[in-house]
């Protein structure tokens, strides 16, 4: 599709409010709501991807081997790396400290729940959100006043201190933490219901799918709003930006509450669904990291790629586990698979335009490049081993 | 009108701009070109026009007629860059500063939503704002950039990205704009298409335009008038002719004369 092609279908998408389900004409597009325009075919993609999200409680009965637990944390933690994402992909800044806001909000659910009795699931569900929400508010407010490596490293200070003062108060329930388990059943009610175990493990799961759904979608408008390029203007010109009259500052800690929401409702939903909330799970760096990871894992670059991210890599860790007692190794050998073959990750890497994108289509046109590909990657090889002799040849004997 | 008054600024033991006193857009597209060698303190006073630094001592008067044609006087010395553009006064840089990774349309259409106070709205599409889009179609064809508005901006020549910059701070609405050095490193071919192209948009506009320039000719060519600076301080203005008849200036500009 030519660009001129692209901005017409674009235009014609936000013409109306109302979803449409005719096709342009020629092409075929549906209008699926304003401004989202799709080919059939994508539509059945994510339609097929949602049945399958929608199927995972039935799935997950038919085989123990998929387990509707770790793909329900790999959610959690990639909606997570959803909101790091504003951060990342649009205003270009890294955090180290991103679990904050997750285990902020987990740690709500879990102090209401436990010191308050607090048994509503949707208001566990918001006050994690608003005090995660909160958090992000000050954190941003004294991490931002720096940018680049500070920036990163305040960030970082300041979930080590959340970390540090979970794992002290005995209010918190030091390194054992707390339960999520209120009221008379030991289990959040919907509506006022009360559930059964099983029930409750569904529902929960229901409720996630409602809630990353819902919150991919606002994602998604923000990115394509003016706010939206507000932000890739100050991520790829800072000095430019406030001088096309934008108040840098106060946009980049709007993003920064914006992200600091989606780790809220996740760490929230953690807390019902693990019903127990540890500060090494949900407050330590390595979390961070982790949900740093996920997002450049799925494609930082993307929407959905954070979220594919997380299933992944919570994924990868509990297969690890099984295989293997240095899993940690295999998650260091993907992200240096990553960083060396894909650097747009798994969503961005399947994107057209992408270098694996090219290689599938020529390899389709004429297979017979294999051979060609082979003989390339030989001889970049065998050169790569002479400059390593060479290298070696002078650090031992010296340059000659 | 842009005015300032005692305008000091000192980095360390050099006094990089000494007690200067300017006016820029004394009418309404007035074309001032500010000269002087390397070192006289040309960048360090937009600098200080625009707020990318604050002065030790001094202070900057943005003066406008508003709708009833009263006299609005603004102190904005200590006034930060983003609200001075808001305010009227924009400018460009030495080294192009556009969105990089952004198409020519959508730069352009960045400045436009922030000159419209649109760029907080969080929840309409950026593209979809009607008035805008005819703004940034007209920017477009005014500075020539409509055949290449969706190639992205790293990828466009030298001299396309220096109009874009300065589309750009068109797009602001400016009362005042001040250009620091809109023709360096854009070919010899091409220096007169790009400042023709400035000035006659700013005429056009009504925008009074101040540039930092060394190419004399240039000057000559297209000065309403000329501010020549020599260490930090306001060594001469008046018409370009000044040029040729100041001696002191044709030695200090030009190294010619005794």
């Amino acid at each position: 599709m030519s660009d001129d092609d692209h901005q017409s279908l674009k235009a014609w998408g936000r013409r109306s409010y109302v979803p449409a389900t005719t096709t342009r004409d020629g092409d075929r597009y549906v209008r699926v709501s304003r401004g989202m325009v799709l080919s059939p075919r994508r539509i059945a993609g994510w339609l097929a991807l949602l049945a399958l999200f929608v199927a995972v409680p039935d799935i997950a009965s038919l085989s123990s081997s998929i387990q509707q637990r770790v793909l329900h944390q790999g959610v959690l933690f990639g909606l997570a790396a959803v909101g790091l994402n504003v951060l990342l992909r649009h205003t270009k800044l890294v955090s180290f400290g991103h679990a904050a806001f997750f285990g902020t909000g987990a740690y709500t659910a879990a102090v209401l729940a436990s010191q308050f009795d607090v048994t509503s699931m949707l208001l566990l569900l918001a006050a994690a959100t608003l005090v995660g929400t909160l958090m992000a508010g000050v954190i941003g407010f004294l991490s931002l006043r720096h940018t680049g490596l500070y920036f990163s490293l305040l960030t970082l200070a300041f979930g080590q201190l959340l970390y540090a003062i979970a794992q002290g108060q005995s209010y918190l329930g030091g390194s054992d933490g707390l339960p999520v388990r209120p009221g008379e059943a030991n289990r959040a009610t919907l509506f006022g219901v009360e559930l059964s175990a099983d029930v409750y493990s569904v529902v929960v799961y229901y409720l996630t799918v409602l809630v990353v759904v819902l919150a991919l979608f606002v994602m998604w408008r923000v990115v394509n709003s003016p706010f939206g390029n507000a932000l890739d203007a100050i991520g790829q010109d800072r000095t430019r930006a406030q001088f096309v009259g934008i108040p840098v500052r106060r946009y980049v800690l709007a993003a920064f509450v914006i992200s600091g929401i989606y780790g809220g409702v996740a760490g929230g939903m953690y807390g019902l669904v693990q019903q127990h909330v540890r500060p090494e799970a949900t407050l330590y760096f390595l979390r961070s990291g982790e949900i740093l990871f996920m997002a450049i894992l799925g494609g930082f670059g993307t929407l959905v790629g954070p979220l594919v991210g997380g299933v992944v890599l919570v994924f990868l860790q509990d297969v690890g586990r099984d295989f293997t007692n240095y899993f940690d190794a295999l998650t260091g050998i993907v992200l240096l698979l990553l960083v060396f073959g894909f650097p747009r990750g798994i969503v961005g890497s399947l994107q057209s335009g992408s270098r694996l994108r090219a290689a599938v289509s020529t390899f389709s046109d004429d297979p017979a490049i294999v051979g060609e590909w082979a003989t390339e990657a030989w001889t970049s090889l065998w050169a790569a081993v002479g400059r390593a002799r060479r290298n070696l040849r002078m650090l031992v004997l010296g340059v000659r | 009108m842009l005015k300032a008054t005692n305008l000091k600024k000192s980095f360390g033991q050099l006094v990089a701009t000494d007690d200067v006193d300017v006016e820029f857009g004394r009418e309404p597209g007035e074309m001032v070109f500010i000269v002087g060698p390397n070192g006289a303190g040309k960048t360090t006073l937009v600098n200080l026009l625009t707020g990318l630094l604050e002065p030790d001592d001094g202070n900057v008067v943005l003066t406008r007629t508003d709708e009833d044609g009263e006299t609005v006087e603004r102190d904005i010395t200590n006034m930060p860059p983003h609200e001075r553009v808001k305010a009227g006064v924009v400018r460009s840089f030495q080294v192009v500063h556009v969105f990089e990774e952004m198409s020519v349309r959508e730069n352009v259409r960045t400045a436009v939503l922030s000159e419209q106070d649109l760029l907080g709205s969080a929840f309409s599409f950026s593209d979809e704002h009607g008035g805008v889009e005819a703004l940034v179609d007209d920017l477009l064809e005014r500075f020539r950039l409509d055949d290449q508005q969706h190639v992205v901006a790293d990828k466009l020549p030298h001299g396309d990205r220096k109009l874009l910059d300065v589309a750009m701070s068109f797009a602001l609405d400016p009362d005042v704009l001040l250009l620091d050095e809109p023709t360096s490193g854009v070919s010899a071919r091409e220096t007169d298409y790009v400042m023709e192209t400035i000035v006659n948009v700013s005429k056009a506009e009504g925008v009074a335009t101040v540039a930092i320039e060394h190419d004399m000719d240039l000057v000559s060519e297209y000065a309403d008038r000329v501010v020549a600076l020599h260490q930090g301080g306001v060594l001469g203005e008046g018409p370009a002719s000044i040029l040729e008849t100041d001696d002191e200036l044709r030695r200090v500009l030009l190294g010619v004369g005794a």
